[in-house]
């Protein structure tokens, strides 16, 4: 295996009122992935299903992210999703909590969140110099 | 040429009217989205990289594409600006606020002969 790296792309998602870190995290993979076209696997002559592509998400509860789900995402391509203790929570002012007015909800026990994902996305092709041509290093 | 990557991205300038600083704020959402790793990796030259910047809003005669240019960090930018974007009116405060969209593509001349998969 010579796996290059050929480009990282970089998105950012939230769950604005349900604490959802996987749909905060597929946002952030959508972000990441639509902000570009990549045309590199044509550039080369390549398929686009010979690129194997990483993700990795940053959430504050890695535990809650359906890795399943997030990879479903990817359009093409041999993928992985790692989800690591990232991304950012912000308690919500108390006055904006959508508990009951005497916060007894017990869906709600804890504080309201805001929750933000992290993407970032690696892409490699398995790739070597053309066997005696090429500008590879 | 090859087309490696198509960036998109949007930049505004809220309540100033600067269809120029909108348009170099999109360039930086767009370029900022991602890395083209493959320079560094292949041992390519950036160099020889062309990159053609394509920017909406609804005034393009009022874009500085020289300004707009000098905000791409490396190759050879060429600015292109057409009629797009969104503009904002707020009747009600007179305000306008400018949306300018961004497509940057980069291109680079290879060989498909160079290179093949290692399997």
């Amino acid at each position: 295996m010579v796996m290059k790296k050929v480009a990282m792309e970089l998105g950012m998602g939230t769950s604005l009122r349900r604490q959802d870190y996987t749909k905060a995290a597929i946002r952030a993979l959508q972000d990441a992935l639509w902000h570009n076209s990549l045309t590199m696997a044509d550039a080369f002559g390549f398929s686009r299903e010979d690129m194997i592509v990483e993700v990795e998400i940053g959430v504050q509860k890695p535990e809650k992210v359906d890795i399943k789900a997030v990879k479903a995402i990817l359009p093409y391509g041999k993928g992985s999703v790692q989800v690591v203790h990232g991304g950012l929570d912000i308690a919500k002012p108390a006055s904006n909590n959508s508990s009951t007015p005497d916060g007894t909800n017990p869906d709600r026990a804890d504080t309201d969140n805001t929750v933000i994902a992290n993407a970032a996305v690696n892409v490699f092709f398995d790739m070597q110099p053309a066997a005696g041509r090429g500008s590879g290093t | 040429m090859k087309r490696l990557i198509l960036e998109m991205g949007t930049g505004n300038d809220l309540y100033g009217e600067n269809y120029t600083k909108a348009a170099c704020r999109a360039v930086q959402d767009a370029i900022h989205h991602s890395s083209l790793v493959l320079f560094r990796s292949l041992g390519l030259s950036h160099e020889d990289m062309q990159v053609n910047v394509t920017i909406g809003v609804q005034k393009p005669e009022l874009v500085d594409t020289q300004k707009v240019a000098d905000e791409l960090p490396r190759g050879q930018a060429i600015v292109t600006v057409v009629k797009g974007g969104l503009n904002v009116q707020d009747t009600d405060n007179g305000t306008l606020s400018v949306i300018a969209t961004a497509a940057i593509e980069a291109c680079l001349d290879i060989n498909p002969d160079d290179w093949q998969l290692s399997r």
